[in-house]
């Protein structure tokens, strides 16, 4: 069974990475892969300033469901806005659900609460992808924000079950938490750059995830990867930087696969702009090289 | 010289994630050092080479630790971290040790502290006051923390004001719980409901948690209030300049205007706009090798990039492209070569 034969059996898969590594055009590749066998997908963007619908040429999506090509749709998802969402349907009487939502003490809480707003992003994800949603939806995969490290999306929901432990808020956030750790359903994807800055994070990301949730990524993927040098032939005048540039990811790819013994994929830089032709370049060559 | 790059006693490196923020501020700080200046530089996680090529470990968490004398002039580094900045505040201001001790043993203190929205950010603000307090230093730069918008530290002091006036502080330091007697009866059944609500919603330990630790916090609010506002007072200073780091090509334009029309807004003073890791063209007589053909699109792409942003800033001199090194610097002579191409591009 190859990588994207397992990760297309999951149900929720979170990708994740430092910031400007190439996390949302990863995504947007496994979406267009994945919903090409088959599967109906919803791309998850969490970042407020969208960039997910460049990748894919689509509208932007203001937090509306917009179709990207056959079986694959993108939603740009704002925590405040599920969270209000959620007052709304708990409190029916819209007058009080309002005063809720608009009072001072509520956006404290929701800024302070730990991991409430990624639990909430994630528990938006898990109902989606329940039977009786409309439209229905195979596979979510969660774009996740860039902050710090991603490991603290994917623990939120079990930070705010302990502190919130006896309540509905608690209850829901263990739920969400179990199907999170549950490694049938739901799956991590790393997207790195074969730079110090960005291995350094994966692999630390890499130790946080094993440790702190058992969890081990499906796939690291190493993005914008300069071309490989040609042996014997003699360097062109202009060529140092991108050889040296090439040394530069060799070391550094060594260094990760000193620490990872799990599947990795090599993504070239390639002489194309952020958009849908990058999209189905890397898409065409990510499976090639499924391990 | 250095043109524009080096104004200010406060220099804030702002920028996205990944564009080489750390590796600038640290080469402008060792510039700044060389020229005479007694220079700090502040910085978030930085990568092991860049702490191999400034000479700072663990211990520069605690404190500025010296890099480099240079006649006059010197540069210090030191490293930021939340929970240490945010514990040493805790026992510098609370009243005794005991109520710094209940604070640094509440649950939700040791769990969740470090995890509030922008606490980083304003430890930061914290660490900056101090610094700038000790008067020690004719210039500090600041390299800014990777959040995902990477200026939310400059909301921080006024977040955190809020903070200390909101009714949910207020509410903490008089539960609905205590002092029945004193209120109406309508009061109290209203109370009674939202107490039910929150106790089935939130769960009670919780609710308990925080509500200690607001109380036993309450007594640092004042110091806080009146820091926040000073800090406030030194971004906006006129001698304070933000410089901001952008990423090369016309796919990380709307980010740096993202910062610029945030900084404009907030009142800020801009210093010059630093596009970094640019791609040389590799020349006509270079060939046409993969790598090659890359290079040349690349190049293409960063000047339309570079093309892009001066448009929309017509007249704007401090657009200055930072090319990409070949071998990002690993000492304090490679770092000290950046700084000086970095002279060379800005212009005087």
């Amino acid at each position: 069974m190859s990588v994207l034969d397992r990760i297309a059996e999951r149900q929720l898969v979170v990708v994740t990475g430092k910031g400007g590594v190439g996390k949302t055009t990863l995504a947007a590749v496994l979406g267009r892969l994945l919903a090409d066998r088959g599967r109906r997908v919803l791309l998850l963007e969490v970042d407020p300033r969208e960039s997910l619908h460049q990748a894919l040429g689509t509208e932007p999506s203001g937090g509306e469901v917009v179709p990207a090509g056959p079986g694959l749709s993108i939603q740009n998802l704002q925590p405040g806005a599920v969270i209000e969402g959620l007052v709304r349907e708990k409190v029916p009487i819209g007058y009080l659900a309002r005063k809720i939502t608009e009072s001072t003490a509520f956006h404290q809480f929701v800024e302070g609460a730990p991991g409430l707003k990624e639990t909430a992003l994630l528990g938006h994800a898990y109902r989606v992808l329940q039977a009786g949603h409309r439209p229905r939806t195979d596979l979510v995969i969660v774009d996740a924000p860039a902050t710090g490290h991603g490991a603290t999306m994917l623990a939120a929901p079990g930070l705010l079950a302990q502190a919130a432990e006896g309540g509905q808020l608690g209850e829901m956030a263990a739920g969400l938490a179990d199907f999170l750790a549950d490694a049938s359903r739901c799956g991590v994807v790393l997207a790195t750059l074969a730079e110090e800055m960005p291995i350094q994070e994966t692999l630390e990301l890499i130790a946080l995830l094993r440790v702190k949730l058992g969890l081990r990524p499906e796939l690291v993927v190493a993005n914008g990867m300069y071309p490989a040098l040609s042996r014997g032939a003699a360097p062109a005048p202009g060529a140092h930087l991108w050889q040296a540039r090439r040394r530069l990811n060799e070391a550094e790819l060594s260094r990760l696969a000193a620490a990872w013994d799990g599947p990795l994929v090599e993504l070239p830089l390639l002489p194309l702009d952020r958009g849908p032709a990058l999209v189905q370049a890397l898409a065409s060559l990510l499976r090639e090289a499924d391990p | 010289m250095s043109g524009d790059l080096l104004q200010g006693r406060l220099i804030v490196v702002v920028g996205s994630g990944g564009v080489g923020k750390t590796t600038l501020a640290a080469a402008l700080a060792l510039g700044s050092a060389k020229e005479g200046r007694r220079t700090l530089v502040m910085t978030f996680d930085p990568s092991l080479r860049l702490k191999d090529a400034l000479g700072v470990g663990e211990a520069a968490k605690d404190g500025p630790i010296r890099v480099v004398e240079a006649g006059p002039g010197f540069l210090d580094a030191a490293l930021l971290d939340a929970k240490r900045t945010f514990d040493r505040l805790v026992r510098t201001h609370a009243p005794d040790a005991a109520a710094a001790r209940r604070i640094l043993s509440n649950r939700f203190y040791r769990d969740m502290a470090g995890n509030l929205a922008g606490i980083l950010e304003y430890m930061a603000m914290e660490r900056l006051f101090e610094m700038q307090a000790s008067e020690g230093y004719d210039r500090i730069i600041l390299d800014t923390p990777p959040t995902r918008q990477a200026l939310d530290f400059l909301q921080a002091p006024d977040r955190m004001m809020n903070l200390v006036d909101s009714k949910a502080i207020r509410f903490a330091m008089d539960p609905w719980w205590e002092d029945a007697g004193r209120k109406t009866l309508a009061l109290r059944i209203a109370l009674k409901g939202a107490m039910e609500l929150s106790d089935r919603v939130i769960g009670r330990r919780f609710l308990l948690d925080v509500v200690e630790f607001i109380r036993a916090f309450a007594p640092l609010f004042d110091g806080f209030r009146s820091r926040a506002e000073e800090v406030r007072r030194l971004l906006q200073a006129e001698e304070t300049r933000f410089l901001l780091v952008a990423g090369p090509g016309p796919d990380r334009v709307p980010d740096a205007m993202f910062f610029l029309r945030k900084l404009q807004e907030t009142g800020h003073h801009l210093g010059p706009i630093l596009v970094n890791q640019v791609h040389p063209d590799p020349g006509a007589a270079a060939g046409r090798e993969p790598g090659t053909v890359l290079l040349r699109f690349l190049a293409e792409r960063d000047q339309r990039g570079l093309r892009l942003l001066r448009s929309l800033f017509p007249g704007e001199k401090k657009i200055i492209s930072v090319p990409l090194e070949p071998v990002p610097p690993g000492d304090l002579r490679t770092l000290g070569l950046l700084f000086d191409k970095l002279s060379k591009a800005a212009p005087d």
